[in-house]
């Protein structure tokens, strides 16, 4: 798809968000909601992790949202999508009799069963999810006109996505393999669905995050037309000062200071910020070069991720047109 | 008396030193820096990784599948000052092949074998199968330990939500064979008709029916087929699960929690330590892995944008100007020097903030707490991990004024070799 830009995040319905554990994947699906909110957008954030991080980070010091899911900010629903939860909706759609679907709930075997068996949580998250995109209003429109999942870490075995394509395998007829269908058909739907990857640019999730586009493209068959690239360190000297470090090193020690540390301790910090600097910019390059994907940077912030405002202010660069060379 | 150095306390006397922590906190880098420790110290060490950067799996010589461990060759261990005495091995973890082995293993026959091998469902169920990873990384760690070749098994985790993930998957997998639903989808026979139920209770039947009427029934056959094949080798798995347990909880085995200086990544780390010390794992240390520090160590000083400054940058102005060319912009590196170190000592003291409490809850509880800086690059190299080791097994004296420093200080160890090692990443 060399030269066409890619589609705006927010004309999609489904954008799932992934990365490798720390890369800010939370931070970017809220930073996400945000955007879609402030562009008049009725969205809901969907979380799996059990610890719903996504509270901290909008509506920090307010109770956890839970399965039936809550407003965070105007525009901007929450809601954790619990397995087990997700599991007794559909068995009541499905059978009808609630108090025999709660009796089996409670069941001790079964409950150990589900605990141990393969598969079936990442399938009824995605049902659900495939379940709130088709929920409309009185007037016919969409619930929801943007679903984002914080979906879980990448790494072994990207068992989540995978699921339903193995169960329309595995399980040849009946009502579960219909349903399997239709929810493998909304994620390899490129209008309706995409991947957005989110990496650090740093080694480990470099890799990671090239062999998930790799699979992504191939065997899993969903869109993916950028990579978010964070927290990346700005420049930190001016131009022509990027040796600032190796400057200071060479001045004579005979310099004094009074209130700054010496310049043996300016040019070990001027060092550090140099290094990731351009340990960024490097790997920043090689993502951009193995997934042959376009990039979104987002700067570091550097007093950290701690609530609201930071995730305001990475909003607009997330939605900057992607790029396809470093600067 | 001083109180037994960390090193002393885990790499010397114990068989098994396993780390834990969540996603990106650089788990496997410490898992091998431990390896390399224990090695100098001349033990004859494996360590074993789930997923290794590709240039550090390079270093290990891992990077190629196996499944078995490498030595690493001995004019590298000698660059590393690794005695005579003193061995290392690494492994990356092939978590299909560790499957594969154990239904070798404790299938009963051939056949038997060939079945569960070839079962579609076991072919994907090992991917998929809840724990799976942690499981075979145990069954890997038991099965070193049981060989007896290695005194230490160094093992690396898998990134985990609950602490004890890995610690629970044998007695998860020995629970999931045993339960009666299993027993239900392997036996139909024995009730009467498809799944006539009358030997079990009404809510295990009502379960079966469900999954029956969701699913239809040729799933349930395949996955009774699967399970049927399992279960003879059932006796065989849950005496390894107790073992492994066994292994893990005993006196042989020690626990390092490894966490990233962030605040999630902190807060999820205490959560870590409280459930660790609640279930009574053998927890040695706490280490904040890629953490600021300071140049030279300590606190940074504090200042604000005073008068003080504007002669600080006014002096370095001049040196510059003497130093550079006529046409430096020597007021603009002055500027960006002073800039710098403000800005660096501003993350040193955040990351001091974060991991503050964390730091005072581990000494707390009597454990050994400490910190490996953010180096400037990656560590991708055996040098590299042998500087990570240095930071972890002889830290900087304690510059604390009490005496709950006891771990933190190795009594007795010779002149660090960690100034030339720190020195030289520069």
């Amino acid at each position: 798809m060399a030269g066409d830009a890619p589609r705006s995040l927010l004309d999609r319905r489904l954008v799932i968000v992934t990365g490798k554990g720390g890369t800010g994947k939370t931070t970017v699906a809220a930073a996400l909601a945000v955007a879609a909110a402030r562009a008049g957008r009725r969205v809901l954030v969907a979380e799996m992790a059990a610890d719903e991080q996504i509270v901290r980070l909008l509506a920090p010091g307010t109770p956890p949202v839970g399965y039936a899911g809550r407003e965070l900010l105007p525009g901007v629903l929450a809601q954790r999508i619990d397995p087990f939860e997700a599991l007794t909706e559909y068995l009541v759609l499905q059978i009808g009799i609630r108090p025999l679907v709660e009796t089996v709930m409670r069941n001790q075997g079964f409950r150990q069963l589900m605990s141990a068996s393969p598969g079936w949580r990442e399938l009824i998250t995605l049902g659900k999810v495939w379940h709130l995109e088709q929920m409309q209003r009185s007037d016919g429109a969409p619930r929801f006109d943007l679903l984002i999942i914080d979906a879980p870490a990448t790494g072994h075995g990207m068992t989540f996505l995978d699921v339903p394509r193995v169960v329309v395998s595995a399980v040849r007829a009946g009502p579960l393999h219909h349903h399997t269908e239709r929810v493998e058909a909304l994620l390899s739907d490129p209008d309706k669905t995409v991947l957005l990857p989110v990496t650090t640019a740093e080694e480990l999730p470099a890799r990671e995050t090239a062999e998930l586009v790799e699979r992504v493209r191939g065997e899993l068959g969903i869109a993916v037309d950028r990579v978010v690239i964070n927290a990346v360190a700005a420049a930190p000297f001016p131009a022509g000062l990027e040796d600032l470090d190796e400057r200071l090193d060479r001045l004579p020690d005979s310099v004094r200071l009074e209130t700054l540390p010496p310049t043996t301790v300016l040019a070990d910090c001027s060092r550090y910020l140099r290094a990731r600097y351009e340990l960024n910019r490097r790997f920043v390059g090689e993502i951009a070069e193995m997934t042959r994907l376009p990039f979104v940077l987002l700067p570091r912030i550097p007093t950290g991720i701690d609530g609201p405002s930071a995730i305001e202010a990475l909003a607009e660069p997330l939605m900057a047109a992607p790029r396809a060379e470093a600067a | 008396m001083s109180p037994a150095s960390l090193a002393e306390q885990t790499l010397d006397r114990r068989r098994i030193v396993v780390c834990v922590g969540c996603g990106g906190v650089g788990k496997t880098t410490v898992a091998a820096a431990v390896a390399v420790e224990a090695a100098r110290r001349g033990r004859n060490v494996v360590v074993l990784t789930i997923d290794p950067a590709r240039r550090l799996a390079d270093a290990l010589g891992v990077g190629a599948l196996g499944n078995v461990p490498r030595s690493i060759p001995r004019e590298t261990l000698d660059s590393l000052g690794v005695p005579a005495n003193g061995q290392l091995a690494a492994m990356m973890l092939d978590m299909k092949r560790t499957f594969d082995d154990m239904v070798e293993r404790f299938a009963e026959s051939e056949e038997a074998r060939d079945r569960i091998l070839e079962n579609p469902i076991y072919r994907h169920a090992t991917d998929a199968l809840a724990g799976s990873v942690e499981f075979s990384a145990m069954e890997k760690v038991y099965e070193l330990c049981e060989r007896g070749e290695f005194d230490l098994v160094v093992v690396d985790t898998p990134p985990a939500q609950h602490a004890l993930d890995f610690l629970d998957a044998p007695q998860r997998m020995v629970e999931f064979l045993d339960s009666r639903l299993v027993h239900m989808l392997i036996h139909p026979a024995m009730t009467a008709g498809r799944f006539g139920f009358k030997i079990f209770q009404r809510g295990t039947r009502r379960v079966l029916h469900l999954l029956e009427r969701i699913s239809g029934l040729g799933f349930l056959q395949d996955i009774s087929e699967f399970l049927m094949a399992f279960e003879h080798m059932s006796v065989g798995f849950r005496a390894r699960a107790v073992k492994v347990r066994e292994l893990l909880l005993g006196r042989d085995a020690a626990f390092i929690l490894v966490a990233g200086p962030a605040r999630e990544s902190v807060r999820q780390s205490e959560e870590f330590l409280d459930r660790l010390d609640a279930s009574g794992v053998p927890l040695a240390a706490v280490l904040v892995n890629r953490i600021r520090r300071w140049p030279g160590g300590g606190d940074p000083p504090g200042w604000n944008d005073g008068s003080g400054i504007a002669t600080d940058v006014e002096a370095l102005r001049d040196a510059f100007a003497q130093q550079e060319a006529a046409d430096f912009p020597a007021r603009a590196a002055a500027q960006a020097a002073a800039d710098a170190a403000k800005g660096y000592a501003e993350l040193v003291r955040r990351d001091r903030e974060n991991t503050a409490g964390l730091e005072r809850r581990t000494r707390d509880r009597g454990r050994h707490w400490g910190t490996i800086p953010e180096l400037p690059a990656d560590v991708h190299d055996l040098d590299g991990l042998a500087g990570v080791a240095d930071w972890i097994f002889r830290p900087e004296p304690s510059t604390d004024d009490d005496s709950r420093t006891g771990g933190r200080t190795i009594d007795g160890s010779p002149a660090r070799p960690v100034e030339s090692t720190r020195r030289r990443r520069a």
